[in-house]
């Protein structure tokens, strides 16, 4: 189901649904895009056709820091507007993790059930972004409960799941149905941003796969090459939306057992060390090695889905400014010279 | 909510028993039953101060009380070394996969175990017994570094007795009265004549041990295929989540802890 609206009556809508949900939508704050709470003040603030949020996704869902034994308020119905594709993609990895297997992680469900996802396309990306490297297109194809794409002084509006389609019911009747001439102005829009990223990544291009290539060059010394600049502050595993590990903290607060799960980094020394302090991988180099065999090999085989989505967030973070793109293509370059 | 995962149930130390100078076991009385598959491991909480993962010691069959054995080597163990009877800490689990027994039905089972690797196969060797009939052979090779680092002392007489069970020690550095091989727990298997078409082998130990011991196994003829390993990491969630105890693309909380050596072989660095 496609309509279009126009912007006056979309953030109308949204002054009205502010009342019962609390809404996320990425606005400008020092030349960032940030997650902001939507207010009547600030509604028409939002940034919805550029590039992905500098917060990725997974904050409104695994939180950085949570108690998990002690028994939570249900979580307030919560909407994220303006999330792109690269988000998305990234869900997808969280849900696998949180959700299925032999157990449920009941917070994150309870969470996951009470936000309603508005995606939006992403038309001008950043020199950072690389989601066609990975064969992700710059636009959500699937996963979201409403798309909104700009176009045409309102959006176009898509509905994405029976929990999208609820939830525009009570404008349902006011929204005209989407023209095959918005449609395929949409798709021309969407071309153009594809092209865009595609030019932006064509020095990086490679001829193998990136999975492909981790891990026939396992044993290349360009691995410990590029982690010289690393200092393991662990940004690249905080900001990435597929990046899911943690650690699980008994503290002295009240209660029976009282533990806290926070986000953990696989790039810091102690994370796989096990009984009488053996590591398994106690080089900085393999475990930045081994964090890119988790993205591009190991959760493809367990999941089918690739767990790095070129959003790009890990290549601003860095301290050491290691590019992941700059990375493969140096590990791939022996063969393609 | 569902059933939360993260929280541990108590658990009463009713007993803590000397097996070495640095290895305690803790008889455990949960207060809801825990029931768990031999070679399963749980999370054992010491409240405020942290919690690690453990593979019980006691056979699945008693289910009112759950023994676990420690040894000594970082801060959560000596905090355990302290604990008295008496005292209360937190179980959650069991997790994982533990020992396909029935995979080794008709079989010649040889357990190959190390030091405090044998908590494991002590709760192995228990179902084994209670079994006996299903299996051909079960042939216990075990070593300690010495005669008094050997886990389990008043339990072995006992074993020795057991019909179809075979048992070999050795230890690295004999002591006066020692009777039995000196040398590597290696060198046990130059002197069991198993019959290799028809066997399986069970591997628990410290890391080095795992590792030449399960060459050595290959070396004799056995395949990748018919060899079970434990693989101790340091799980932190044991709900197949938190990354801790990845193995290449497997966790070890869920895909393990016991593993065929054919479906890992090819990881690098799995003895680490």
């Amino acid at each position: 189901m496609k309509f279009y609206i126009n912007k006056v009556d979309w953030e109308k809508f949204l002054e009205q649904i502010s009342k019962t949900y609390r809404i996320y939508a990425p606005q400008e704050v020092y030349d960032e895009l940030s997650y902001q709470l939507l207010s009547p003040e600030n509604v028409n603030n939002t940034t919805y056709g550029t590039y992905r949020a500098v917060q990725p996704l997974k904050i409104f869902f695994s939180l950085p820091q949570e108690k998990v034994t002690a028994v939570t308020s249900q979580p307030e119905k919560t909407i994220v507007l303006g999330v792109k594709n690269c988000d998305l993609k990234a869900l997808q990895v969280l849900d696998k993790i949180f959700l299925e297997g032999d157990f449920v992680d009941p917070f994150y469900r309870e969470r996951r059930e009470n936000t309603l996802i508005i995606s939006s396309d992403c038309y001008q990306p950043k020199d950072t972004c690389f989601c066609t490297l990975l064969d992700n297109n710059p636009f959500p194809e699937e996963g979201f409960d409403l798309n909104v794409s700009p176009i045409d002084n309102g959006f176009l509006l898509e509905v994405g799941s029976p929990k999208g389609e609820s939830f525009i019911a009570s404008i349902r009747e006011d929204l005209k149905e989407a023209t095959s001439d918005l449609m395929e102005k949409r798709e021309r829009k969407r071309k153009e941003a594809k092209k865009r990223v595609v030019e932006v990544n064509r020095e990086f291009k490679t001829k193998r796969p990136f999975s492909v290539i981790v891990k026939d060059e396992y044993a290349s010394p360009v691995w410990e090459e590029v982690t010289k600049t690393c200092v393991e502050c662990g940004a690249c595993t905080n900001i990435c939306p597929s990046c899911y590990c943690f650690l699980l903290v008994d503290t002295k607060d009240e209660g029976k057992f009282p533990k806290v799960k926070f986000w953990d980094s696989c790039q810091h020394t102690g994370f796989a060390r096990v009984a009488a302090d053996v590591n398994p991988r106690a080089k900085l180099y393999e475990r930045l090695r081994n964090r890119y065999l988790c993205k591009y090999e190991y959760r493809p085989e367990n999941f089918g889905i690739v767990a790095c989505t070129g959003c790009g967030r890990c290549v601003e973070a860095c301290q050491g400014k290691i590019d992941k793109r700059e990375v493969i293509k140096k590990l791939s370059e022996k063969e393609e010279k | 909510m569902t059933e939360n995962p993260y929280l541990p149930v108590e658990a009463k130390i009713e007993k803590i028993i000397d097996e070495t100078s640095n290895i305690k076991t803790f008889v455990l009385k949960p207060s809801r039953k825990i029931k768990f598959e031999t070679g399963q491991f749980v999370q054992l909480t010491i409240p405020g101060i942290g919690e690690a993962p453990f593979t019980p010691s006691s056979s699945p069959y008693q289910t009112e009380k759950i023994e676990i054995t420690i040894m000594k080597v970082g801060l959560l163990t000596g905090k355990l070394h302290e604990m008295r009877e008496g005292e209360i800490v937190g179980i959650r689990g069991p997790y994982g996969r533990g020992y396909p027994f029935d995979d080794f039905y008709n079989k010649e089972v040889l357990v190959l175990g190390g030091g405090v690797g044998m908590a494991p196969l002590r709760s192995l060797l228990l179902t084994l017994l209670k079994n006996v009939d299903k299996f051909r052979r079960i042939v216990l090779c075990y070593g300690a570094k010495t005669p008094e680092d050997i886990v389990y002392k008043d339990a072995f007489p006992e074993w020795k007795k057991k019909k179809k069970l075979e048992i070999l020690r050795s230890v690295d550095k004999a002591a006066p009265g020692w009777e039995e091989t000196e040398g590597l727990v290696t060198v046990l298997l130059d002197k069991v004549k198993m019959d290799l078409k028809n066997s399986v082998a069970v591997v628990c130990g410290p890391p080095i041990m795992m590792k030449f011991g399960t060459f050595k196994l290959i070396d004799l003829g056995y395949k990748p295929e018919s060899i079970y390993l434990s693989m101790e990491k340091n799980m932190s969630c044991g709900l197949g989540k938190c990354g801790h105890c990845a193995l290449g693309k497997y966790y070890v909380c869920k895909d393990g802890p016991v593993f065929k050596y054919d479906l890992i072989k090819d990881i690098p660095d799995i003895w680490l």
